[in-house]
C-alpha cells in the first residue's frame, strides 16, 4: 500500500541529517513528476519522501563572471521563461519548453530530469551540448562532475546516497555558441522523445571552431558524439560535412529497439537531426 | 412564422456547466452509505490452465470483505455468444481474463489482496495470429459452445456473407480492376471518464446498478437473463447512469465487471464500487477489432464500378462481444458507398488470445471504408481518372436503392465531395508528388436509426407544470453527446417554450420508456421525433385547457381594469377567435390567437393557464402530460443481410492536404475539411463539436493510435506510449455543414455522432499517396512506415 512520510526540511544541513537517519529508506522529491508515478507503478516504495522543496534559494537562472548558473530547483518553466536561457542557451530553451505539459514544467524541475537519469531526459542533451557541469553537496562538501561523466546507466548516476545536486555550470564560453535541441517525439505535447538530438556550435566566417552534439535515447545514457564533433572542427561550413557529421553521430550511437521506435529509425534520425539542428543553431547566432 | 426561434441556432450547452466547473457527479465521485470497493484480479497468461488459486491470504488481510474465484460463484456463461464465465477458473484465454475479485472498504486494501492472492497456472502455447489460428490443426481456444457441443473450429460460428448482382459478370464488364492488401489494427476508445459501476442490493434482492451503460434496457434485460440463471429471476433491476465520461462503443455491452460487481454485493450485502485505472481501461476494456481485408474493385472505361469484392478477417480475442458483429455494418460502405452493382462481401471472426473486441464510434464502418477508399484511389489510377471523379462518377443520389436495399432518401454526397474539393483547389494542389499531396474519402452511415434490434424505439415522457417547467424523461442516455441541448431547442422549438425551461431527464430504467440506445448515431434523429409526437400531444392539451381558461383570465383582467380605473371602456373581444385549440398557437412561452396574434388580450404567458387549470378549486383540476413512442418505420437485415434498417443515411467527405517529411516519414496534416450532410443542423455548434471530435480521433486512427499486443500483452496501457492526439497537436479540422432537409428527420435533422470519424483515415493515406507516391495500407501510418516504405522506393529506381 502506497504509505510514506512526507518530510520538508528547511536547509540542505537538515536534509543530509535526514538523509542520514534514513538512508536507503528514503528518496529526495523535488517536483515529484518522476518520483511520484515510479511509487504508483510500485518502482518505488519509500518509507519518507525528503522535499527539496523548502530549499527555494535552490531555484534560479543567473549569469556571473564564470558563466551561467542553473538551480538544481529550477523548474522547466523558469529556464522556457528566462530570456538569457532562450537567446544565450537555447538548446536547453528547446529541451526545457517541450517537456509534458506546462502543468508538468510548473512543478518539474531540471535537477529531477537530470538525477532521474532517464535516457529520454529533455534537458539532457542540451545540457551536455552546453558543457555543462553538476555541482554535487554532500555533509562533506562540494564536488563537480561534468555532465558527461554524470550518468553511468539507465536510471543511474554517480551520484552517491547522501548527495543532493545543487546546481549546474556552464562555462561562458558557451555563451559563444550557438545552439539547437530536437525532441523528435509522435506528440507535441505529454511525450518523450523517440530521439533527441542537440547541438552546438562555434563559428567563424565559414569555419566550425567547435562543436559539441548531444543524443538522448541513442544509448542507455544521454551520450556525447565526440567522433562526429572532432570531424566538425576546423571544417568549412557546408551541407555535405553536415551530413558527414550526422552519419558519424549515427554510427557513434548504440540505439536500441523498443516499443517507442526501432534501433535503424533513431540511427536514420540522428541523421537526419544533426544536420537540421546544426543549421538551426547557426541561424540562431546570425539573428543573435 | 414559420421562422424558427431555436432550432438551427447555436443555444450554449448550458446542462454541461456542472461538468467544466468540476461539479456534475460521475461514477468517481458517487458514494453510497457503507459503500465497499471492489478490484479484480486478472490473468497473468495470455493462455493458461488454471491449476490452483488460493486466497488465504489476502481474506486474512485487515478491511478485506470477500474474496471470490470462480468457485465461489454459480457457473453461468455470460457475452454476446456466451462464451465466457464472470470469473475463471479452468482456463485463461487472455490476459484480461478475472480469475478473483476482492471487496474491501479501500481501493488501497482491495488492490493489496489482489496482489496477495496466488494463482499456479500452466501456461498453454497460445495464437496470436487469426490467420494461424484459422488452420486445420491449430489448438482450440474454445472446447464447447454455450450449450456444451464440441467445437471444432477458432473461426465463429457468425455467418457474414454478403452477395449482390454477379461478380463475374462485373469482372467482365470492368476495363480496370485492382486488388489491395489493408489493414487495420486496434484502438482504444479512450473515453475521458474511466469505467465503472456501484452494485446495490436491497433486502429483497432488488438490484440499482449504477452505472454508465448506454443501452440501459439492454443491459436491464442481460442482467436479468443472469439472475434467471443464479437464483434471482425475481429480483428487480433498476439501472441508473451518473453523468457519463463518453462512451465511444465501450458501454455498448455489459462488461464483466459490472457482474463481479453484483457477485461482489451480493456476497456482501454492502454495495460495491468498481472503477478501472487507466491502465486497466487499456487492457481491461475491449477495444476496436482489427480487420485485415483484401478488396478488388474494376470500373468500365469510363470509370462505372462494375463490381466490389472483398475478404475480411477479424481478430476477435478470447471472447465474443459486439465486435463480432460489426460485418454487419462494414456491408454498408462495402455494399453502398458510390453506385456500385456487383458485390461480394465475407467477413470471419476468429478466436485468438489476443484482448476480446467490441464496438467503437463507427462500428466497423472505419475499417471497411479504409479499405473501400484506399481501394477507389488506387483505381483512379489504374483507370487514369481524377479520384475526385471517380467518385462524382459514381456517387450516390436521392432515390437510389443501392444492393444491399437501403434506401437513399436526403442525399448531399456530390456536395461534400465538390464543396471539399473547391476548398483544397484539389485541380491545383493534386499530383505534384512534391512532399505535398491532397486525399479525399467519403462515407455511408445510418443516420435515421439503425434496426438492430427488433424495436429502435424510443419513448419520451413530457410533463409540464403550473410554473411552466418542462420535466422530460428520456428513455435514452446521454454519453456527453449534447443531445440533451438539441433536444432540449426540439421540444422548445415544438412546444413553443424556451430551452432553459427544459430539463431532461435520462439514464433512469425506472422513469424512461423503452429506448434502443444512444448508439448508430441514432439519439438525436429519433428521440427528436418521439420528442415531436409527445410535444404535439402536450401542445394539444395545453391549448385545450387554454380554450376554457383564457377567456377567464381575459374577464378577470378586465374586471381587475376596471376596477383600477373607473373610466377603462372595455374592450370589443371576439372570443370566438379563442374558442378552438386550432385557434392557439404558443410561442416563446406566449399562448396567443391565431387569427388576432397581437391583440394583448388574447396573449397570455403560459404558466398563466397551466396554473388556472390546476388550481381550480373543484373536482376538475388538470396536469399536463404525455409520453409518446417513436419507432422508425425501418427493417431489419433479412437472412440474406438486406433491408432498409434506416430511415435516412448521412453522407459526408473528408478531404486533407498533407506534407510528408521525407527525411522522417513525419505526416504533418495541413488542412482538414470534413463535409457533411447532416440533414439539418439542430445546433451548429454542437455539430462542429461532434465533426472536431470524430476528426481528432480519425486523424489518431490514421497517423498515431495503436494499441501495441505482443503476445496477446497490452504494451502501452496508458496515455505516454499510446498517441492519442492533444489540443497542442492542433489538428486543423473545418468542418462544413452540408443541409438537406431530410424529410422524416425532426426538422429536417439526421445523425451526426459517428461519420466524421469515418474516411479521416483513408482521405490521409490517399493524400500521403499523393504527396509522394506510396500506399501505407495499414494503419496507423507511423514515420517508421512511411520512411522504411520511401527507401524501398528509392531502391527499386
Ligand atoms: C505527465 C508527465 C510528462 C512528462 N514529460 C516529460 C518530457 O516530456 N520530457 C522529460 O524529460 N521528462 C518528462 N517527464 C518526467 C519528469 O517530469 C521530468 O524528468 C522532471 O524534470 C523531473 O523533475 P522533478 O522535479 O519532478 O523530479 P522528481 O520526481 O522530484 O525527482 C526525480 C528524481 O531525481 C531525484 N532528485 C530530484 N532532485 C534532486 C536533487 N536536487 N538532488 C538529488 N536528487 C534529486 C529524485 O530523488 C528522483 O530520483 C514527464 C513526467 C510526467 C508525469
Amino acid at each position: 500500500m502506497i504509505d510514506y512520510e512526507y518530510l520538508k526540511p528547511k536547509d540542505l544541513e537538515e536534509v543530509f541529517s535526514l538523509l542520514k537517519s534514513y538512508g536507503e529508506r528514503a528518496v529526495l522529491i523535488a517536483g515529484g513528476t518522476d518520483v511520484m508515478v515510479n511509487i504508483r507503478n510500485k518502482k518505488l516504495a519509500p518509507e519518507a519522501l525528503i522535499s527539496l522543496r523548502g530549499l527555494e534559494d535552490l531555484a534560479y537562472v543567473k549569469k556571473g563572471e564564470d558563466g551561467y548558473h542553473i538551480g538544481a530547483l529550477a523548474t522547466h518553466r523558469m529556464l522556457e521563461t528566462s530570456s538569457l536561457v532562450q537567446s544565450e542557451l537555447s538548446a536547453l530553451y528547446d529541451g526545457a519548453s517541450q517537456v509534458g505539459s506546462v502543468q508538468i514544467r510548473n512543478v518539474a524541475t531540471v535537477g529531477g530530469n537530470i538525477c532521474n537519469a532517464a535516457p529520454s531526459a529533455d534537458t539532457a542533451s542540451p545540457l551536455l551540448a552546453l558543457d555543462a557541469v553538476a555541482v554535487l553537496r554532500g555533509p562533506g562538501g562540494s564536488r563537480k562532475v561534468p555532465l558527461t561523466e554524470f550518468f553511468t546507466g539507465p536510471s543511474q548516476t554517480v551520484r552517491a546516497s547522501d548527495e543532493v545536486l545543487v546546481e549546474f555550470e556552464i562555462p561562458s564560453e558557451m555563451g559563444q555558441f550557438g545552439s539547437a535541441y530536437h525532441k523528435h517525439s509522435r506528440r507535441k505535447a505529454m511525450d518523450l522523445p523517440i530521439l533527441g538530438v542537440a547541438v552546438s556550435l562555434k563559428i567563424e566566417g565559414e569555419i566550425i571552431r567547435d562543436a559539441r552534439i548531444a543524443l538522448s535515447v541513442a544509448a542507455p545514457t544521454p551520450m556525447r558524439a565526440m567522433e562526429a564533433e572532432a570531424y566538425l572542427k576546423g571544417k568549412k561550413l557546408s551541407d555535405d560535412v553536415l551530413i558527414e557529421a550526422g552519419k558519424i553521430a549515427a554510427n557513434e550511437a548504440s540505439p536500441r529497439d523498443s516499443l517507442r521506435g526501432k534501433a535503424w529509425y533513431r540511427k536514420e534520425m540522428i541523421e537526419t537531426f544533426v544536420p537540421r539542428m546544426a543549421h538551426k543553431a547557426l541561424e540562431r547566432l546570425k539573428n543573435r | 412564422m414559420s421562422e424558427y426561434l431555436y432550432v438551427g441556432k447555436n443555444i450554449p450547452r448550458t446542462a454541461e456547466v456542472d461538468k467544466v466547473t468540476g461539479r456534475a457527479i460521475y461514477i468517481n465521485d458517487l458514494k453510497r452509505p457503507g459503500m465497499l470497493y471492489g478490484k479484480i484480479k486478472y490473468s497473468e497468461y495470455a493462455h493458461a490452465r488454471i491449476k490452483h488459486i488460493d486466497t488465504s491470504k489476502a481474506k486474512k488481510l485487515p478491511g478485506v470483505r470477500a474474496v471470490i474465484t470462480g468457485y465461489d460463484i454459480p457457473d453461468v456463461r455470460v457475452g454476446f455468444l456466451r462464451d465466457q464465465t464472470v470469473l475463471k477458473k479452468d482456463k485463461v484465454r487472455q490476459f484480461r481474463d478475472e480469475v478473483a475479485a476482492v471487496a474491501a472498504i479501500s481501493p488501497e486494501i482491495a488492490e493489496e489482496a489482489c496482489d496477495l492472492i496466488e494463482v499456479e497456472y500452466e501456461e498453454l502455447p497460445g495464437l496470436f495470429d487469426p490467420f494461424e489460428a484459422m488452420k486445420e490443426d491449430a489448438p482450440l481456444i474454445h472446447e464447447v459452445d454455450a450449450r456444451g457441443r464440441p467445437i471444432r473450429t477458432n473461426i465463429l460460428p457468425l455467418p457474414w456473407k454478403f452477395e449482390a448482382g454477379d461478380i463475374e459478370e462485373g469482372r467482365k464488364a470492368s476495363a480496370y480492376i485492382v486488388k489491395d492488401s489493408v489493414e487495420t489494427t486496434w484502438v482504444n476508445q479512450c473515453c475521458m471518464g474511466t469505467s465503472g459501476c456501484i452494485a446495490e442490493f436491497d433486502m429483497n434482492n432488488n438490484l440499482t446498478l449504477y452505472n454508465q451503460a448506454n443501452v440501459i434496457f439492454w443491459d436491464k434485460r442481460r442482467i436479468m437473463e443472469y439472475f434467471a440463471q443464479i437464483g434471482l429471476k425475481d429480483s428487480k433491476v433498476r439501472i441508473v447512469n451518473p453523468i457519463v465520461g463518453g462512451s465511444f462503443g465501450t458501454k455498448l455491452d455489459t462488461d464483466i465487471y459490472e457482474f463481479i460487481a453484483i457477485q461482489l454485493a451480493l456476497k456482501t450485502r454492502r454495495p460495491v464500487k468498481i472503477l478501472f485505472t487507466r491502465e486497466e481501461e487499456f487492457f481491461a476494456l475491449p477495444p476496436r477489432q482489427p480487420a485485415i481485408f483484401e478488396i478488388e474493385q474494376g470500373c468500365d472505361k469510363d470509370g462505372k464500378l462494375t463490381f466490389r469484392w472483398a475478404k475480411a478477417i477479424l481478430d476477435n480475442g478470447a471472447y465474443t462481444s459486439w465486435g463480432a458483429t460489426t460485418p454487419s455494418v462494414m456491408m454498408m460502405p462495402m455494399s453502398s458507398l458510390y453506385r456500385v452493382p456487383n458485390v461480394y462481401f465475407e467477413a470471419k471472426c476468429v478466436y485468438t488470445n489476443n484482448i476480446y473486441c467490441q464496438a467503437m464510434r463507427g462500428y466497423g464502418n472505419p475499417q471497411a471504408t479504409f479499405a473501400v477508399e484506399t481501394s477507389m484511389d488506387h483505381l483512379a489510377e489504374e483507370a487514369g481518372i481524377d479520384p475526385a471523379e471517380l467518385r462524382l462518377i459514381n456517387c450516390n443520389h436521392s432515390g437510389d436503392v443501392t444492393p444491399m436495399r437501403l434506401k437513399i432518401t436526403s442525399c448531399g454526397l456530390e456536395e461534400c465531395i465538390k464543396g471539399v474539393k473547391e476548398k483544397l483547389d484539389w485541380d491545383k494542389k493534386r499530383g505534384k508528388r512534391n512532399g505535398r499531396g491532397v486525399g479525399m474519402a467519403s462515407l455511408i452511415h445510418v443516420a435515421g436509426g439503425a434496426r438492430v434490434y427488433k424495436s429502435d424505439g424510443h419513448g419520451m415522457i413530457i410533463k409540464v407544470d403550473e410554473h411552466g417547467h418542462v420535466d422530460v424523461m428520456s428513455g435514452g442516455t446521454d454519453q456527453g453527446q449534447g443531445s440533451p441541448t438539441a433536444l432540449a431547442q426540439i421540444i422548445a422549438e415544438a412546444l413553443g417554450f424556451r430551452p432553459d425551461d427544459i430539463n431532461l431527464v435520462f439514464g433512469d430504467t425506472a422513469f424512461g420508456l423503452w429506448d434502443a440506445g444512444t448508439h448508430a448515431s441514432r439519439h438525436t434523429f429519433i428521440a427528436g421525433n418521439a420528442a415531436l409526437e409527445a410535444c404535439a400531444k402536450v401542445k394539444r392539451q395545453i391549448l385545450e385547457l387554454a380554450v376554457v381558461e383564457l377567456p377567464k383570465l381575459i374577464k378577470h383582467q378586465i374586471k381587475r381594469q376596471k376596477r383600477k380605473d373607473p373610466d377603462f371602456k372595455e374592450p370589443d373581444l371576439d372570443f370566438s377567435l379563442i374558442a378552438n385549440p386550432e385557434d392557439l398557437d404558443i410561442r416563446d412561452r406566449i399562448v396567443f390567437s391565431k387569427k388576432d396574434p397581437e391583440n394583448p388580450y388574447f396573449r397570455t404567458e403560459v404558466s398563466n393557464i397551466l396554473r388556472e387549470a390546476l388550481h381550480v378549486g373543484t373536482g376538475k383540476s388538470h396536469v399536463v402530460v404525455a409520453e409518446a413512442f417513436y419507432d422508425p418505420p425501418t427493417e431489419m437485415l433479412d437472412r440474406e443481410f438486406k433491408g432498409n434498417l434506416s430511415c435516412t443515411y448521412a453522407f459526408g467527405t473528408t478531404g486533407v492536404e498533407v506534407e510528408v517529411d521525407e527525411k522522417t516519414g513525419e505526416v504533418k496534416i495541413l488542412q482538414l475539411y470534413a463535409a457533411h450532410d447532416v440533414g439539418k443542423a439542430i445546433n451548429p455548434t454542437l455539430i462542429k463539436g461532434q465533426i472536431y471530435g470524430a476528426g481528432y480521433i480519425g486523424v489518431g486512427y490514421g497517423l498515431t493510435e495503436e494499441m501495441k499486443l505482443e503476445k496477446g500483452r497490452v504494451m502501452n496501457p496508458n496515455f505516454l506510449d499510446y498517441k492519442m492526439l492533444t489540443a497542442k497537436d492542433n489538428i486543423p479540422v473545418t468542418p462544413m455543414i452540408i443541409e438537406t432537409d431530410e424529410k422524416d428527420g425532426p426538422y429536417g435533422a439526421k445523425g451526426i455522432g459517428e461519420p466524421g470519424l469515418v474516411p479521416t483515415a483513408p482521405a490521409i493515406a490517399n493524400a500521403v499517396y499523393d504527396a509522394i507516391g506510396v500506399r501505407i495500407n495499414d494503419l496507423p501510418i507511423t514515420p517508421e512506415k512511411v520512411l522504411k516504405a520511401l527507401k524501398e522506393k528509392r531502391k527499386e529506381k
